[in-house]
């Protein structure tokens, strides 16, 4: 225990030198979660919807402030002379709606007229939904105008929201972005102060010492474990102001789960920086391998279960999934150990399984003692 | 031979050398893309499917299951489980084992045997607000559909004109205009593509301030940048001789992208190539020199790498890669026009998948070139002070 102290000390002293990283350390959690949770949202606004509107009748623009009223859709006349093909093309609108001639007569007579939607759908996302968007405007006009005859309700659904009632995105993305920011600077840390050892040849400082090289792993990582709950604490006041966070009423889940994840993390970063034994290897090591594949693959931005189920076994193997869901278990849903025991024995598992893998790669070069 | 071309070449050759030796750098430029195209475009997909739907019919009447068939006829809920108690299906929800469950009150047929609205409560979690939303219209279409066949569904009614429309859309009521949405650029709606061309932009400018920075450093670090600093070389020669080596490997880095693009998941190129490359190029610049001067302003590799990790995730987030620009707040709307990746990325979509005309293009690239330039002086300027 003792040992594990000294080079826990040793470790800090080097950290407290570092101005500038101490500064980061406080100030890329706020900001990077702030951008994090605001920018990425998935529910269309102000799409800019380019009209053709050949009829020109009262009930063409009846039918166009359907669209208009919808705050999805931003309506721009297009410009003379061009053509709805060349002004997608030129990215001007993301979809053109064109109304034929003689519509407001066709659709009095019953005739049911065309009206053409082109959708630039390079985000194919994008474009389905807006797809089934102008469906329903298109289905709400006929009723509203009297063209369709009103039909009889059999049956209505009464929608109960749980747990983000408002469906606000930055509730979703918020929980989703404490997860990205406690794997980043914590694993990045753990990877460049044994990176670090590496390239300056300290290490064998350490190999010849009369550390164990658990002792040694456990010594370094748990500056940065610590590190990372300052960081935890700063990012939950955050969410509490800026994403609706509610303090669980049972929070010894989520703390647990923090300490492990954290610890997975640094060991993680450990791991890569004894695996490349270069800084800036590291780094590029736990950018890919944790901050991307977290980013994209954990659940932060879309749903695990979308993912095809052949590539969805490597999403168990980011600790961020698991925490992820930890996290909203227990600050948007609001239950306990039960919910969250099985990610959390997953953090368990992989947490042993990277300090396992930092131990053998330790222990390969470590003299016996 | 002019001595400037002399001195580039001169020390051109040692950043080469340098490059060569540390094959782990060369590794780590050339296998990423590769492999993170592939997984993201495999992987990511908001496309929603295999819902769980939670059934608690306390009715038990034919009219009850029948409305059941109508609503799980999408291929997107799944019934995972029929509950006797409402309370059973909450703890299985709260339990996360269900995404959404429906109760049909036990007066479910006789309401409707008397002509009245029969009520149908749906609990959702709506912890992702994106999947909550999808899942809703999932399920109103399911019910317009029964609503408008009177609660059976026939498959003798659906007019011809209809069925074809069916497949994507449901039936618009008869009478109302008819919407054809035609998806074009991407007809069959490949997610992939979306995903790939983002992820591609993000690639090549990330990692060349990555390398870039982790290179200006290594020199300060180790001390020999004062041996350079004395040479004759002036600092716009020795940035230019130390960036190049980075610059050709970015720009092969840029062409595997678009080459496993292509193999793997077949995005188009219908523009012009040249377009993209020139692009690409004065991305890397710019990824390059904010390397660089990130490099300057920190003391050692580790800082320099913080703060590069620092730079990258609001460049990552605010180009519209992931997601679109329209849909973030007005405020980071315009904070994203100073953000170099959100014109490359225009530009790669632009090329590859839409064939954009020239003038749409020219003034991205235009801004990009000038972020270039002016991030390219900057960091020069940097490294001369030091």
């Amino acid at each position: 225990m003792k040992k594990i102290w000294a080079q826990a000390t040793k470790e800090f002293a080097l950290f407290r030198r570092d101005k500038l990283l101490i500064l980061l350390a406080v100030l890329m959690p706020i900001v990077l979660m702030t951008l994090a949770g605001r920018t990425q949202s998935l529910r269309l606004r102000n799409v800019r919807l380019l009209v053709y509107d050949y009829d020109n009748s009262p009930l063409s623009r009846t039918y166009l402030e359907t669209y208009g009223a919808a705050l999805t859709f931003n309506i721009s006349p297009h410009q003379e002379g061009e053509s709805p093909e060349r002004a997608l093309s030129a990215g001007r609108g993301r979809a053109a709606l064109i109304i034929p001639p003689n519509f407001e007569r066709d659709v009095r007579r019953g005739d049911e007229p065309t009206v053409q939607l082109m959708i630039d759908a390079t985000d194919s996302n994008a474009a389905t939904a807006l797809g089934n968007m102008a469906q329903a405007l298109n289905a709400s006009f006929a009723y509203k105008s009297g063209v369709s005859p009103q039909r009889r309700e059999l049956v209505t659904l009464d929608q109960r929201l749980w747990f983000n009632p408002g469906l606000s995105n930055p509730v979703y993305f918020g929980t989703g972005a404490l997860g990205m920011m406690l794997i980043i600077f914590p694993a990045l840390l753990g990877a460049l102060a044994t990176a670090k050892e590496y390239e300056m040849g300290t290490i064998i400082q350490a190999y010849a010492s009369s550390l164990s090289a658990g002792q040694w792993i456990t010594g370094k990582a748990l500056l940065y474990v610590l590190i990372g709950l300052v960081e935890f604490v700063i990012c939950f006041v955050l969410g509490i102001f800026a994403f609706e966070y509610r303090i669980p009423s049972d929070p010894s889940v989520l703390v647990v789960a923090t300490v492990l994840y954290l610890m997975a993390g640094v060991f993680f970063g450990m791991m890569m920086g004894n695996a490349t034994g270069n800084q800036s290897a590291a780094i590029q090591g736990v950018q890919m391998g944790s901050f991307l594949l977290s980013l994209l693959l954990s659940g932060y931005l879309f749903a695990v279960s979308n993912i095809p189920p052949q590539i969805r076994w490597f999403s168990s193997l980011l600790p961020a999934t698991h925490y992820v869901q930890i996290v909203r278990n227990s600050i948007l849903r609001d239950v306990g150990w039960e919910t969250s025991f099985r990610p959390l024995i997953a953090l368990v598992i992989l947490a042993f399984l990277f300090f396992m893998v930092n131990v053998m790669q330790m222990r390969k070069m470590q003299f016996k003692g | 031979m002019p001595a400037f071309l002399r001195r580039y070449l001169a020390l051109a050759t040692k950043e080469v050398q340098q490059l060569r030796r540390n094959r782990g750098l060369l590794v780590q430029l050339m296998i990423p893309p590769t492999i993170v195209l592939v997984i993201f475009g495999y992987a990511l997909n908001p496309k929603v499917r295999g819902l769980r739907l939670g059934v608690v019919d306390e009715s038990l009447t034919i009219q009850s299951r029948e409305l059941v068939d109508a609503l799980t006829q999408n291929v997107n809920f799944n019934v995972a489980k029929q509950f006797l108690r409402a309370q059973d299906a909450e703890d299985a929800l709260k339990r996360l084992k269900l995404d959404l469950f429906m109760v049909i009150p036990m007066d479910f047929a006789r309401s409707l045997d008397r002509g009245e609205t029969a009520h149908v409560q749906v609990v959702i979690d709506a912890v992702d607000a994106n999947t909550a939303q999808i899942a809703q219209g999932y399920l109103q279409r399911a019910l317009d559909e029964y609503n408008a066949s009177g609660g059976v569904i026939r498959v003798a009614d659906i007019n011809p004109k209809r069925t074809l429309n069916r497949a994507a859309h449901p039936a618009p009521p008869p009478g109302a205009p008819d919407v054809q949405s035609a998806y074009i650029y991407n007809p069959g709606l490949v997610t992939a593509w979306h995903y790939v061309t983002g992820v591609m932009s993000i690639i090549m400018f990330i990692n060349a301030s990555l390398v870039a920075s982790a290179l200006a450093v290594k020199e300060k670090e180790t001390g020999t940048i004062e041996q350079l600093l004395m040479t004759p070389a002036q600092t716009g020669e020795m940035l230019l001789a130390k960036t190049s080596p980075v610059f050709v490997l970015m720009m092969i880095v840029l062409f595997v992208a678009l080459a496993v693009g292509r193999l793997v998941f077949g995005v188009p190129v219908r523009g012009a190539l040249w377009l993209f490359t020139l692009a690409g190029a004065c991305a890397s610049l710019a990824g390059i020199g904010i390397g660089v001067l990130v490099s300057t302003i920190s003391k050692t590799q580790q800082q320099a790498q913080l703060l590069t990790f620092f730079v990258n995730p609001p460049i990552t987030l605010f180009s519209g890669a992931t997601s679109p620009i329209e849909n973030m707040p007005e405020i980071f709307q315009k904070i994203s026009y100073i953000d170099p990746l959100r014109y490359l990325v225009t530009i790669v979509r632009g090329v590859t998948l839409k064939d954009a005309p020239w003038s749409a293009l020219w003034p991205n690239l235009a801004v990009l070139a000038g972020f270039a330039v002016v991030l390219f002086s900057i960091s020069a300027w940097r490294f001369r002070k030091q």
